[in-house]
Parts: structure tokens; sequence; C-alpha cells
């Protein structure tokens, strides 16, 4: 929230004269000014000293408004970009990139859902590997129960090539160096830290970030639901916008991952439920398949693919 | 004398006024399952259903049966070739769906053809090009931004028809709810000062529908918005539970005790002018593994109930 002071430095028309007819309705932050009814200001504007001033001043601050919001883009501008900036990564599971037509797109917020050993934390690590080996970008990890482990990421890495030990290494040191881990123990932190990325990608600091990974979600946003107040939701659909706007905005892939709690009657539920819903772009929910000792991953939603479609058994 | 008998005068006859009223408001049928009822610029309707429950779809394809032109090279499209204006506020559109589609549609329609004439069927690049800029597109992550959108939207609004010669013809807005939770937890900075307004979930609302209520009254626009039916806080549900335990128990009997309960503030309640509710239904049977949803119109309430399958492709199937 600026206060209206802070505007008369670039714009002289919001001057103290007009602050002290707006101060008279109430207004002293821009956005006030949007919660009012422009017109009546006008109206306002019209019966007082010095009128043409004061619209001029209201027209101002309308067109400052105008560069908040987002430009309107027509379909084929949105095409262009969705072809130019929104690739698909390869998760480095070929049964999860068959399923979900090529792996994991850029600006979307995924979400996997599953009990515990699930193969959540395997599922992102695995792809936290891949991209960081393949795509030749950043990848940042915030891991919130010290889960994260480097040498599976090392045991992936020397699984997957066939080259000779002293290139394996070479790979490891390149996919150790471009992933970023931090450890991330509430919810204060996390925002925090998201808004930090957020300002680094802005003044592009750090433009090579590919994928933002946060194992698990659930865990820093579960303690803060419940007990009848509204901030705990706040919170949780203030952290999914802001992962939505990193993930669209700087065209990364987010992954996120949610577990189970008892719910009525026995059946489990996720732990980030119903107005968690209407975040994430793609849910995946993992179950075990104790059988064969591996998991199969089900497609709860996603923007191109049917529901319900699911992969044969992926041991990880 | 003069000045009062031309005050009296007829501005325009019957038949000028209907040939006005039918460029200016044509009439759009919308594709299944907002077929049942006529609806026309001025309404405004939200598509209500859980998550997922084809909302977004629902909307792309009426969106796509505006943009479309009604006749092109000879194939008939049956669409309107007016503008529509999509304002995202799930921030979860894929332009990649409404392109394929648009795509699915244009070959449908040039199959017809095709079949009589034998030829293959390949998609006319400069009506699909058409048609995409037909589709205006942004995205909102806070109501601020939304509110700052609206603000703006008859400045839009006009740029556009005079750039196409044609006004826009729908406002799609997906999903009205989804700032809830965000704009309950504003801080109350009203303290202090008598006639500043608080900001907060009430007065977001209330300028929302203010300033689409100011834009109709300029635009002949149809308003089409999704809401995702999510409940309440734990505290409020439990008091609506323990109020209505006495109906409920009579209900419950009937074949529908699960009564859809609003969350917005009744400004915007009171504000829709039609609600389709969207359920998944269980008690089908599956359709080829795919999730079966019913429809039924709230507001007016109608007694009949439809029923709709989304395929692999993403299209929506009547049953």
């Amino acid at each position: 929230m600026a206060p209206l002071e802070d505007l008369e430095r670039e714009y002289p028309i919001v001057d103290s004269n007009f602050r002290l007819f707006c101060a008279s309705h109430g207004i002293f932050t821009d956005e006030d000014f949007l919660v009012h009814d422009l017109y009546a200001l006008e109206g306002f504007a019209g019966q007082g000293y010095a009128p043409e001033k004061l619209k001029q001043g209201i027209k101002q601050v309308l067109s400052i408004i105008e560069n908040r919001h987002r430009p309107w883009l027509n379909g084929l501008e949105l095409l262009e970009d969705a072809h130019l900036n929104k690739r698909t990564l390869s998760t480095g599971c070929e049964r999860i990139d068959v399923l979900l037509q090529g792996g994991l797109r850029e600006g979307h917020v995924i979400e996997l859902v599953g009990p515990s050993s699930s193969c959540k934390t395997q599922v992102c690590l695995k792809a936290a590997s891949h991209v960081a080996g393949n795509y030749l970008g950043k990848v940042i990890y915030f891991d919130t129960g010290n889960s994260f482990s480097p040498k599976r990421i090392v045991q992936f890495l020397s699984l997957s090539s066939d080259h000779s030990t002293t290139e394996v290494n070479k790979t490891i040191q390149q996919v150790m160096s471009s992933i970023v881990c931090h450890s991330v123990f509430d919810i204060f932190t996390l925002l925090n830290m998201l808004h930090q990325l957020m300002n680094d990608l802005k003044s592009q600091i750090d433009c090579q970030v590919k994928m933002l990974i946060i194992d698990s979600l659930s865990s820093l946003i579960a303690p803060v639901l419940g007990g009848g107040g509204t901030h705990g939701h706040a919170l949780m659909v203030t952290a999914g916008f802001f992962l939505k706007e990193l993930a669209h905005e700087y065209n990364i892939c987010v992954m996120v991952t949610n577990h189970m709690v008892g719910g009525e009657a026995g059946v489990s539920k996720p732990a980030l439920g119903e107005s968690w819903k209407s975040i994430p772009h793609v849910r995946l929910l993992l179950s075990r398949n104790y059988s064969s000792n591996g998991s199969f991953i089900t497609v709860l939603k996603h923007p191109c693919l049917a529901t319900g479609k699911s992969t044969e058994s992926l041991v990880i | 004398m003069t000045s009062a008998f031309s005050w009296i005068k007829a501005d325009e006859t019957a038949a000028q006024a209907l040939v006005r009223i039918l460029t200016e408001r044509p009439f759009l049928v919308l594709p299944a399952p907002l077929h049942r009822l006529p609806l026309r610029v001025g309404n405004v309707v939200e598509v209500v259903g859980p998550s997922p429950s084809a909302k977004t779809l629902i909307l792309i394809q009426a969106a796509i049966n505006c943009i479309l032109p009604k006749e092109w090279k000879g194939v008939h499209y049956g669409g309107l070739e007016r503008a529509v204006m999509f304002i995202d506020l799930d921030c979860r559109f894929d332009v990649s769906s409404l392109s394929r589609a648009l795509q699915r549609r244009i070959i449908e329609a040039n199959g017809l053809r095709s079949s009589l004439k034998g030829n293959v069927n390949e998609i006319d690049k400069e009506l699909f090009a058409a048609c995409m800029g037909r589709f205006l597109y942004t995205r909102c992550y806070n109501s601020f931004e939304f509110l700052a959108t609206l603000k703006t939207l008859h400045h839009r609004l006009q740029q556009e028809k005079e750039k196409r010669g044609s006004a826009v013809y729908m406002l799609l807005i997906d999903s009205i709810g989804a700032f809830y939770w965000m704009d309950r937890a504003l801080p109350s900075s009203s303290t202090g000062n008598n006639n500043r307004k608080s900001l907060s979930l009430q007065t977001v609302v209330e300028t929302v529908v203010h300033e689409i209520q100011r834009l109709m009254a300029v635009h002949p626009i149809l308003v089409l918005a999704t809401k995702s039916a999510a409940f309440g806080d734990k505290q409020s549900t439990t008091e609506v539970i323990r109020k209505r335990s006495d109906e409920k128990m009579l209900a419950s009997r009937g074949p529908q005790n699960t009564s859809h309960r609003d969350f917005m503030p009744s400004v915007w309640q009171s504000f829709v002018s039609h609600r389709l509710l969207l359920r998944t239904s269980d008690g089908i049977s599956k359709h080829q593994n795919h999730p079966t949803f019913s429809t039924e119109w709230l507001l007016p309430s109608l007694k009949s109930s439809e029923h709709f399958t989304v395929d692999d492709d993403g299209v929506l199937v009547t049953i």
C-alpha cells in the first residue's frame, strides 16, 4: 500500500491540494482509490475549488491504476508466449512423462498428493536431478522435513548414465552446483523466501531458475489451518497465488507435495483439502502398490488431460 | 412550442428499434449445458461446482461459440463473430486447451462439407487467427489487480469497439471467489478515520459488483462467472447445521439433502441473474471410466437435470 505522498515525486499533479481533497473523502493510499467510485469523486471535484486540477489528478491516478494490472493479451499472443516460453520438462521417469504427455510444463503448479512412503520425495528428487542435469537451469529446493538427500541424487545420476567415472563425476559436480536447497520450517519463512526469489527474478539477478520444489508444502500450512480462524486459509491461498505468479511470469515449473491425514470414517484425505484444490494446475495422486514395491500415479486434475488416467506401477 | 413537440416526437420506429437491438444485442445459442435457458446480454450467469467439474471448459466452449463467425467461405459455423474478454482470477487458464477446442470445432464444421466434396480438411489458418484474435485475456493475482482491471475496463471496451467495429459480447470471469480467503483476512485499516472505507471482503465485492453494473449500463455484455463450491469456515458451517438441523432431518428423506451454500457476500448473490449448479454424480455408473457430472438450474429453478462427461480430448459430452 503506497501512500499518495509517494506518488508526488513521480507525478507532480498529486500535490498537497489534491491529497487534501482525497483525504476529505477518506482516500489515503492508491488502494483506497480502487474501492472508491471515481465517477462520484469526479463529481465532487467539479463542485470544489480548482476543479480542473483535481480532475486532472483523478485522471492521472486512473492511468497509474491502469499500469497496475496485467495487460490484455489476445489469443494469438497467448499462443506465442506458450510456444516460446512454456516448455515441457521431462521428469526423468518415463512412465510419468508418458502419462503427462511429455512431462511437466513450465508455468504450472504441480501437486503430488499421497500417503507417506508413496514416493513423493523420490519423484521430487528424481525430477530435480533430471531437470538440473538436462536443462542447464537452476533448481530451487525448499526442504521442510530434512528429507532432501544428495546421496540419492548421486545415485540417480550414476544409474542413468553409462559413461566413464570421470564423466559421471563431472555431471554430478554440475548437477549438484545447480540444485540449491533451503531448509524451511514455517510458512512465514517460506513466504519471505518466495518474496525474495520474486524480487531477484524481477531484477534479473537469477534468471536461470527452471524449477521450484517444495517438499512438503502441506507440513508448513497444515499447522496454521483450522481452529475456525480465517488466517490459516488466507496464508495458504496467498502462498498458492505467489507460486502461480512465480510459475507463470518467470516460466518456472513449481512442484509441491501434500501429505494425507486421517479423515472422516477412517478414509484418508489430503492435508490441504477443499480450498486448496483450486490452486494447483495439475494434481497427481500417488498411491503405494504393495505387491510390486512401487507406486502408481493417477491424474486427479490436469488442464488438458482427462481425469482418472493412471500409470502402471512405477519403481523409482 | 417546437421544442416541446420535438421532445415528444418518436425517436425511432419499432422496426428501427428491432434492427438496432438485433445488431447490438444479437442472441447467441450457448453450448450445453448452458443451452436450456435463453441467455442474453445483461444477464449475469454463475456456474457453481466443485473442483474439478469442467467449469472452465464450459466458459471456453461458450467463448468459442462467440468468437467463431456465422459463416466463413461458405461454411456455416453458427458463431457471432464478436470478441470476448476473459478475466482469469484462478490463473490456471491454458491457451492450448482453447486452441485445440477451437481447431476441433472448425474441423467439425468443415467435416460436414468436406464429406460431400471429399477433400481432406485442413484448418483455415486465417480463420483460426481471426478467431483467436477475438479472445482477449488477462489474469489477476489479487483483488486489487482485479479492481484495477475493472476500473479501466470501460476504456478498454471502447477501444475494442472502435478497433473492431463491433463491441465485446461476453465477459468471462474464472472464478469469482478466488480471493475470498485473502480478502477475508485483509487488515482493517479504518481505525481513527471515520469516513475512510475499510478494505474488506464486503467493500471489495461491493466495488466489483458496482463496476460491472456500471459497465453493463453502457456496454451491452453477457457476464459468465464460475465459482467453486467451497465451504465457508468451520464455525459458520456448524452454526448453519445447528440452525438447520430440524429442516435437514426432514429434508434428508428427500432425494437431495446436500443444499448449495453460498459463501459470497449477498451483494454478489443478488447480482447474479442465472445460476447453474454442477455436481459430480456417483449414482450413475461411470461413463467409460470418466467422471460424470449432473447439472441443475438453481436460478431460475428448473426441474430437469442433465448429465455430461468430459472425454479424453476434453470435449463435453451430454449423456
